[in-house]
């Protein structure tokens, strides 16, 4: 490493006559506190972009020297492109975090604890206690979703289906769902996709009285038979057609196809509101509902965070910043145009944006919500997650025993961390 | 005279320098520490201690690396197939007389110049199960196409059709080339003797054209042992991209390095399965050359 | 005549086929997602141009195509400069260890390029050069194959202009200057279009090493595309025949002397 060191830089003089075409990131001059600083901020929603560089432009109004350029890094790769720069010490200085990724980046110090007292009693408990690591605060919440179900009213008007109620049950989905799927116009009740864990087998996991890991993180839940009956929910939805199979929500995903018409109810989050209210096909067709009782209610409830880079070269103006967007000014102005607003008491400006819509539904859920199964390498069950359930989607293993070979598998990796 | 002879090496160490010091840097050394790292375990964020072996070992026992070899070496044995279809091409372009030959070498030539996630992402929609042009074609003539790059039955040959499809045209031109090298004396030749077409093709032609072949299936295979771009926007990578049944027939060696060294952070693992890729490449090619001899005529 | 007009069908059937995706490509790039999934699809397009406007809204594409026109067009100089600087030297000039270096550059084109990208990356990392437009030129200034192309050339140019002005008493950089470079315009040409090329369409190298959307390269960013829009085929198809359309242009001009380029390194190869 040393030598290549020494010859590049050997290497260097000859070539940047060549590539005089820098840009790169120079030395800052150290805590100089009128300096002027360019923060960068990672964040994957393409939808709340705007959003956040209008966050970004108030920041830069009370604190002038400071200026913040929002990176927008789609979802598909944003935790391999993190992990990969900030193996290479270039993260951003701010970006967002999620629950699964949290005590990875935590535990291997790649974002620092947050210095000082922040007052963490305007948020969501549940929230604040995914981003605490060894009982240190390491950000603070930006937002807050909940799982509901998005209807086409269109299509349930065509079957004379009468909209969902707020306390239908799963067999009230099924039914519906078997009424709403129109093969001949390749129509479907609903999807069972497998990807995001979140709108789907989290919460009728949890419906089922089941369990993905028990609360001391140390065993699967994916055995026990409340769990897989959470499972099949799914994997009988695609027997019986009333879901496209694996195969063709490959091709097509599920959230395309609800924007095209062909898929009636759509498990989907509250993030969707912004996605679905400027879609050309989707807007005024849909409403939304809450998720249907089984055995209990029960939604997931997850929330971004906010974090700073361990390695940051301006930790005071980034952690000016993240206490700006988790302020009450930043929230409201967040519940405008964006998600929920994990800041008590702001989440009315987010439901009034809409009136059209009864997203008063995702607030309500909070009463009964679960949290977010993680661990500390939580990414690497996920993976396991995926690979064994695909066989029991695709129909070539029971549902049952692939749940079965994946608790055997999730706690072995369990076992080593 | 002598000291003309130390100013010609200064100088010819000069004109060298640049492209040498830039090839030691960037691919001479880096092809000694990627042997090295192969050897080392890697932390989630950098720092790499010292296993002997032990990727080697557990190289053997993957199951992804078992079936990303297999998918990796099917795809390249057929993506020769392109070949004969770019020979074929070729000598129906050659032909005396033939018009429009220039329209159709810049037809065939389109997806040789076109950006290969482009080119994915075109094929990935073309191929959709329920709405790609494909089946809906199918469908006229009464089959019921599956979900091309989402079924594991057909995902690897529709990866070979676009690995074809995009390089027939390349080929194409290299044959044009030495078609026309061949000089028509020997046609003459074997027209006196009585040859028709097809025994000039068989006699003349492909004899003379074998060299060139050679040549093509070496780079070919090289090339198709990298697949990586194609897998890279019609299977994804990372844990999402587990969900499609058809994954494991789309994973490839450089598609499981690109996982293992910038998804996952294990680049230790990750050099040992380029090293492997190396070997694979040396052996492959190695075997070309001894085997030409059975078919390769060299004029 | 007859056996031209089976040839005109094989060869019209095979083209139709070369061009088709592209033209799907288009027509599905001004339809909106719902008519291009309706069954049976229809055949034309509909004038959607906002599919266009959502890739600009998304990616960064007119600073990804600055960025990588820069790489390509830095990269192709130099490629040019340093190679047939070499070239020339391995061609013409004698030094101990000619032959010696000459087999070593050989051998490195054997490698596969996967073998270099984590030790690039390394260099980087340590250079502080993630995410710039230096991590996308400076390893490509330098290449085997480079050398090697045009080494061939040269070795075929006649000697006689360059013994008289030698002679004239020239040294060798007025020789290379003004007697090799201009009569190796062909095989430079041929080697220009060629990096251009690659450095256009490669994705492993910039996908890798500039995760930051303003720093990426349209190959790079038209893949978080699909991140971004998973599986809305309009807009895929704007944003991919956007990307791709640069170098069709470039090329479909300039195809004579790529063509050339192509048969002169396949054949002598």
């Amino acid at each position: 490493m040393r030598m290549s060191k020494r010859l590049s830089a050997v290497l260097l003089s000859a070539v940047l006559a060549v590539s005089a075409c820098s840009g790169g990131t120079g030395a800052q001059p150290a805590a100089d506190p009128n300096a002027k600083v360019t923060l960068s901020y990672g964040v994957w929603d393409a939808n709340q972009k705007p959003v956040m560089e209008s966050l970004a432009a108030e920041f830069t109004k009370t604190h002038p020297n400071i200026s913040v350029e929002v990176q927008l890094t789609p979802w598909a790769d944003y935790w391999t492109k993190l992990k990969a720069a900030a193996t290479g010490g270039a993260a951003p200085d701010v970006f967002w975090m999620n629950g699964p990724n949290f005590q990875l980046y935590a535990s291997n110090k790649v974002i620092g604890p947050m210095p000082g007292q922040p007052d963490l009693s305007v948020y969501p408990k549940p929230l604040t206690d995914l981003y605490t690591f060894e009982g240190k605060p390491y950000g603070l919440p930006k937002d807050m979703d909940t799982v509901g179900v998005w209807y086409n009213k269109t299509l349930f008007d065509a079957k004379q289906v009468p909209y969902p109620k707020d306390d239908w049950t799963w067999a009230d989905f099924q039914d519906a769902a078997a009424k709403l799927t129109d093969a001949g116009k390749g129509i479907y009740g609903t999807a069972a996709p497998l990807g995001s864990f979140q709108e789907y087998q989290y919460d009728t996991i949890a419906q089922a009285g089941g369990y993905v890991i028990s609360p001391d993180g140390k065993k699967s839940g994916y055995g026990d038979p409340k769990t897989i009956a959470g499972l099949t929910f799914w994997t009988d939805l695609i027997k019986n057609k009333q879901s496209p199979d694996l195969k063709t929500m490959t091709d097509t995903t599920p959230i395309q196809l609800f924007e095209a018409g062909k898929i009636a109810m759509y498990w989907g989050g509250s993030w969707n509101v912004s996605e679905f209210t400027a879609n050309s096909y989707t807007k005024g067709k849909i409403d939304v509902a809450p998720l249907p009782r089984g055995e209990k209610q029960a939604t997931i409830i997850h929330g971004v965070a906010n974090v700073v880079s361990a390695k940051t070269d301006h930790p005071d103006q980034a952690w000016e910043f993240v206490r700006f967007l988790g302020s009450k000014e930043a929230a409201q102005l967040l519940g405008q145009k964006g998600p929920i607003p994990a800041y008590n008491g702001t989440q009315t400006a987010w439901v009034k944006a809409h009136p059209e819509l009864k997203l008063q539904t995702f607030l309500d859920s909070v009463s009964y919500a679960v949290p977010f199964p993680v661990s500390k390498n939580t990414a690497a069950w996920n993976e396991a997650e995926l690979t064994y359930l695909t066989k029991a989607w695709n129909g070539e293993v029971p549902t049952d025993q692939a749940a079965t070979d994946l608790a055997k598998a999730m706690d072995a990796l369990l076992a080593k961390e | 005279m002598n000291r003309g002879r130390a100013r010609e090496a200064l100088w010819g160490y000069a004109f060298i320098a640049p492209t040498g010091l830039g090839i030691a840097v960037f691919y001479l050394w880096p092809v000694l520490q990627t042997a090295y790292f192969s050897l080392t375990e890697w932390g989630a964020f950098g720092g790499h201690t010292w296993t002997g072996l032990d990727n080697y070992r557990r190289l053997a026992d993957d199951p992804e690396v078992g079936r990303a070899l297999v998918n990796t070496l099917t795809y390249t044995a057929l993506g020769l197939l392109s070949i004969p279809l770019a020979i074929g091409f070729a000598v129906l372009l050659n032909r005396k007389g033939m018009r429009f030959v220039g329209l159709y070498r810049t037809l065939f030539f389109l997806p040789v110049v076109t950006m290969p996630v482009a080119i994915a992402m075109v094929w990935r929609w073309l191929y959709n199960g329920d709405y790609g042009l494909i089946n809906y074609l199918l469908s006229l003539v009464g089959i019921d196409g599956p979900n091309w790059v989402a079924d594991p039955a057909t995902a690897l040959y529709a990866l070979v059709v676009v690995g074809v499809w995009a390089s027939v045209g390349y080929n194409l031109i290299i044959f044009l080339a030495g078609l026309q090298a061949i000089p028509k004396e020997y046609y003459e030749a074997a027209a006196i003797d009585g040859a028709g077409g097809w025994r000039q093709f068989f006699h003349v032609t492909l004899p003379l054209l074998s060299p060139t072949a050679f040549f093509v299936s070496v780079v070919s295979v090289i090339g198709s042992l990298q697949l990586f771009d194609l897998v890279y926007v019609m299977a994804g990578s990372g844990a999402g991209a587990r969900a499609n049944p058809a994954f494991p027939r789309l994973q490839t060696v450089v598609q499981l390095f690109y996982e293992r060294a910038f998804v996952t952070n294990d680049r230790g693992y990750a050099a040992a399965i380029v090293m492997m890729l190396l070997l694979l490449i040396v052996v492959l090619t190695a075997a070309q050359f001894r085997f030409q001899k059975k078919w390769v005529h060299y004029a | 005549m007859r056996r031209n007009r089976y040839v005109h069908t094989i060869l019209i059937a095979s083209a139709l086929a070369m061009v088709a995706p592209f033209c799907w490509q288009l027509i599905t790039s001004l339809k909106s997602l719902s008519s291009a999934t309706s069954v049976p699809p229809s055949l034309l397009p509909e004038g959607r141009w906002d599919n266009y406007s959502r890739v600009f809204d998304v990616i960064p594409f007119g600073q990804q195509f600055l960025n990588t026109v820069l790489m390509a067009g830095l990269r192709t100089i130099g490629q040019v400069l340093f190679c047939s600087m070499a070239a020339y030297a391995f061609a013409r000039l004698r030094f101990p260890g000619r032959n010696l270096l000459f087999g070593i550059l050989l051998s490195v084109l054997m490698v596969p390029p996967q073998l270099f990208i984590i030790p690039q990356y390394q260099i980087m990392s340590s250079l502080g050069w993630l995410n710039s437009l230096q991590a996308l030129v400076v390893p490509g200034l330098f290449s085997a194959f480079g050398v090697f192309l045009l080494r061939q050339f040269f070795l075929g140019l006649p000697k006689e202009l360059e013994e008289a002005a030698a002679i004239d008493g020239a040294g060798p950089v007025r020789i290379y200057w003004s007697i090799v470079l201009p009569l190796a315009r062909p095989g430079l040409v041929a080697l220009s279009l060629l990096v251009l090329l690659w450095s256009w369409n490669d994705l492993f190298w910039p996908l890798v090493v500039n995760t930051d959307p303003g720093k990426m390269t349209l190959s790079a960013g038209l893949a978080s595309l699909q991140g971004q829009f998973q599986t809305d085929y309009p807009v895929l198809m704007a944003g991919s025949l956007l990307a791709s359309l640069p170098i069709i242009a470039i090329f479909t001009l300039l195809q004579r002397q790529f063509i050339q380029g192509i048969a002169t390194s396949g054949i002598k190869g």
